[in-house]
């Protein structure tokens, strides 16, 4: 008897541990595939960069430890003061301007309008055109003597149009204005869902209470939204201190170095010049500011929620 | 999005280093058999030279098979360089430029042919003397380009300008030339010339004509070029550099489609068009004159060559030496010269050669344009080139487009390359 009832007793002890290792190992293969191409293709090559920021290499020769030059070297190079300057400007540009379009649509496309769906992808289109395109297309628009834009501008009695992407002063707004017209869509389609959620109810009593439309969006429709801005802040940052692609196409970071941002650099440096310690380093200073600008923006977050 | 550029490049560099470890296990073949030699070189199916000079080789050595590695050309000193450093024994390599050429050879990744450049004549091979590593070679010269004046011919009919003229042209003369040879307006306008965006077209002309140093560090002696080349922009006989840089304009666009009379550009050009003339893509009829100079009677002229090196961890040094001295023969410069290209050894009887391809201009102007007087490397070897240059074609762009004065611009690249370069 007594046998029995410990036999009885002791059977599901011993199992369970082994039932529970054995749903562990399953979890760990469910994401081993996707954890091993994380590893092989974004953590061992950042902690590699890491290293390498404290490295003399060529990709050739053996690596020489150099401690901090890496790091002086950029402190006293003027390109990269130039690059990080150029890299502010495009990020105080983008992020704001996208915001304020992105809203703006997805207020406006909410509403009960005719072919609102076809507004809604127009707008969503270009998000999802090559990039190249998007700037060769620009590139044509603004050109200089013959381009749309500027043909515009002398229609409306502008004598002397800007030379755009040829010009040091408006080469960084020609850029910010494409890239602005990409990615508002994308951001739109995450206001408008946020613009979903918020009940019907809370306008229905505003407007009850005599609020005006404006009072309304103010006072209902941005707070009702902050989570949504602060994802669609944090990402836009991110995204604008990490801008290649499309300033590569536009403007390759001229006219001289007018739109030269610090991606462009370490680009250079690294695959071009084939110094990359240096541009390890470089792409380690970014990474700091990207990590600071995102961990004060949590901050603030915080302290505004509370 | 940008996430994702990171991680396919990543991707790449992973992939190349992969396989560039496994081309380890190669074993030595036995000296007198059947060999293999691997040739690294760039764009097989589109770049003619290859496969002349591989059919070449072939024929006249049954007992070695030529396997080429083929590359994309944007991404060919990156590859090779990544080869190299994963212990790669693909024999023969082809040296794209100089400046990559000076840094495989330094650092002792390819194989000295000092004895076999010194049976070459210098006097008739042009581009060996690039070279030379302080009395070392390491690569031999199969191919030259240098900058010549591609004209069309039938608008300087139109215009009554006979062809003879451009035989012995200055500066001076190219800009009345080229302002008489401009006409109409908006989209039917055609340039009296087109000069490509490349700073080279300016600074390397005038680098090689005045005798400047392009990487000294003083650059007063861009002046003039520079000068004569924004005056022609400001006159509307040039497209305007701003317009021909953001639409990103190609200078075969520009003259395949008499768009521009008159054109300084590399002697490749040559083998393009009789290409687009052949399949029928072009009915431009073309002609090739002297590049202009500073002075008249001179014919100087500026230019790069390619070649071919053997790599120190080959295999089959003997067989590859065997190819790339082919390449530089008489037999390889043939053959070259036969797909329309310019070969390194430039004897009467290659010129013949040359000359007597279809399409190819007969008359005496571009019997001179071939035959220049002196050629001077492009861009100067040195462990700096690569940075000065960038700097160069920064300043080059904002003097272009108006946004520093030339005098600021000239003082400005000064300044940079003495700064910034150390």
């Amino acid at each position: 008897m007594a046998e029995q009832v410990a036999a009885r007793v002791s059977t599901p002890a011993r199992a369970r541990p082994r039932r529970r290792r054995s749903s562990t190992w399953v979890g760990w293969s469910f994401i081993l595939p996707n954890f091993l191409g994380f590893a092989t293709l974004t953590l061992v090559p950042v902690l590699a960069s890491l290293a390498l920021s404290f490295l003399d290499w060529d990709s050739y020769s053996t690596p020489r430890w150099v401690g901090l030059a890496n790091f002086e070297r950029m402190i006293h190079n003027e390109t990269f003061w130039t690059a990080l300057r150029n890299t502010a400007y495009y990020a105080v540009g983008h992020v704001p301007l996208t915001l304020v379009a992105a809203l703006g649509f997805a207020v406006l496309l909410n509403q009960k309008l005719r072919a609102v769906r076809f507004f809604r992808t127009a707008l969503f289109f270009p998000y999802i055109t090559s990039l190249v395109a998007v700037a060769v297309v620009w590139n044509m628009l603004l050109s200089p003597d013959l381009g749309p834009v500027n043909q515009l501008l002398r229609a409306i009695g502008v004598d002397n149009p800007p030379g755009w992407t040829t010009s040091t002063t408006w080469a960084m707004p020609a850029v910010i204005m494409a890239s602005v017209w990409r990615d508002l869509g994308y951001y739109m389609i995450l206001y408008l869902a946020g613009l979903q959620t918020i009940p019907a109810e809370l306008y229905e009593a505003a407007q009850v209470d005599g609020a005006s439309g404006w009072q309304r969006f103010w006072h209902i429709t941005v707070p009702s939204l902050r989570p949504t801005t602060f994802f669609v802040l944090i990402m836009l940052t991110i995204s604008s201190f990490k801008v290649f692609d499309l300033v590569q196409v536009m403007t390759e970071g001229g006219p001289g170095r007018a739109t030269l941002v610090l991606s462009q650099v370490i680009f250079r440096e690294g695959i071009t010049q084939g110094r990359f310690g240096y541009s390890s380093a470089i792409s380690m200073v970014l990474f700091v500011i990207v990590l600071t600008v995102t961990l004060v923006q949590f901050r603030l977050q915080r302290r505004s929620e509370r | 999005m940008k996430r994702h550029l990171i991680s396919t490049l990543a991707a790449t560099a992973a992939l190349a280093l992969l396989t560039a470890c496994g081309g380890g296990g190669d074993a030595g073949q036995a000296a007198d058999g059947p060999q293999t030699i691997k040739v690294a070189l760039w764009n097989y199916a589109t770049t003619p030279e290859f496969k002349a000079l591989i059919d070449g080789f072939q024929s006249a050595n049954p007992d070695i098979k030529v396997e080429p590695v083929d590359i994309l050309a944007d991404d060919y000193p990156q590859k090779v360089t990544t080869m190299l450093a994963g212990g790669d024994t693909t024999d023969v390599l082809t040296m794209k430029n100089v400046i990559d050429y000076s840094r495989f050879a330094t650092r002792g990744q390819l194989l000295p042919l000092t004895d076999e450049a010194k049976k070459l004549d210098p006097a008739q091979y042009s581009g060996l003397n690039a070279y030379d590593l302080e009395g070392k070679y390491f690569a031999l010269p199969y191919r030259q380009d240098f900058w010549v004046l591609y004209y069309n011919k039938t608008l300087l009919k139109q215009a009554g300008v006979p062809e003879s003229k451009l035989q012995n042209l200055t500066w001076t003369d190219y800009a009345t030339l080229a302002k008489s040879l401009t006409k109409g307006d908006g989209a039917s306008k055609v340039y009296g010339a087109y000069q490509h965006t490349w700073r080279s077209v300016v600074e390397a002309t005038a680098a090689a004509q005045t005798g400047g140093n392009l990487l000294g560090g003083d650059y007063g002696f861009f002046k003039d070029q520079y000068q004569l080349t924004l005056d022609l922009q400001k006159d509307g006989v040039l497209m305007p550099w701003a317009t021909a840089r953001s639409q990103k304009i190609t200078y075969n666009t520009m003259f395949s489609t008499g768009k521009a009379a008159l054109m300084p550009m590399g002697t490749w050009y040559a083998a393009t068009l009789l290409a687009d003339v052949k399949a029928g893509k072009t009915k431009v009829e073309w002609g090739v004159a002297p590049l202009p100079q500073r002075e008249s009677g001179k014919a100087t002229t500026f230019g790069s060559p390619t070649a071919f090196a053997v790599n120190k961890n080959s295999k089959h040094t003997d067989a590859a030496k065997k190819f790339v001295e082919y390449a530089a023969s008489e037999a390889g410069a043939t053959a070259v010269a036969k797909v329309g290209v310019t070969p390194s050894l430039q004897s009467q009887k290659i010129l013949d050669t040359y000359f007597g391809l279809p399409g190819v201009p007969q008359d005496e102007v571009a019997k001179k344009a071939f035959k220049p007087g002196e050629v001077v490397l492009e861009m100067p070897v040195s462990d700096k080139s690569a940075d000065i240059d960038q700097i160069l074609t920064e300043e080059h762009e904002l003097i272009m487009t108006g946004q520093k004065s030339l005098d600021a611009g000239l003082s400005e690249m000064s300044k940079r390359v003495k700064n910034e370069v150390g």
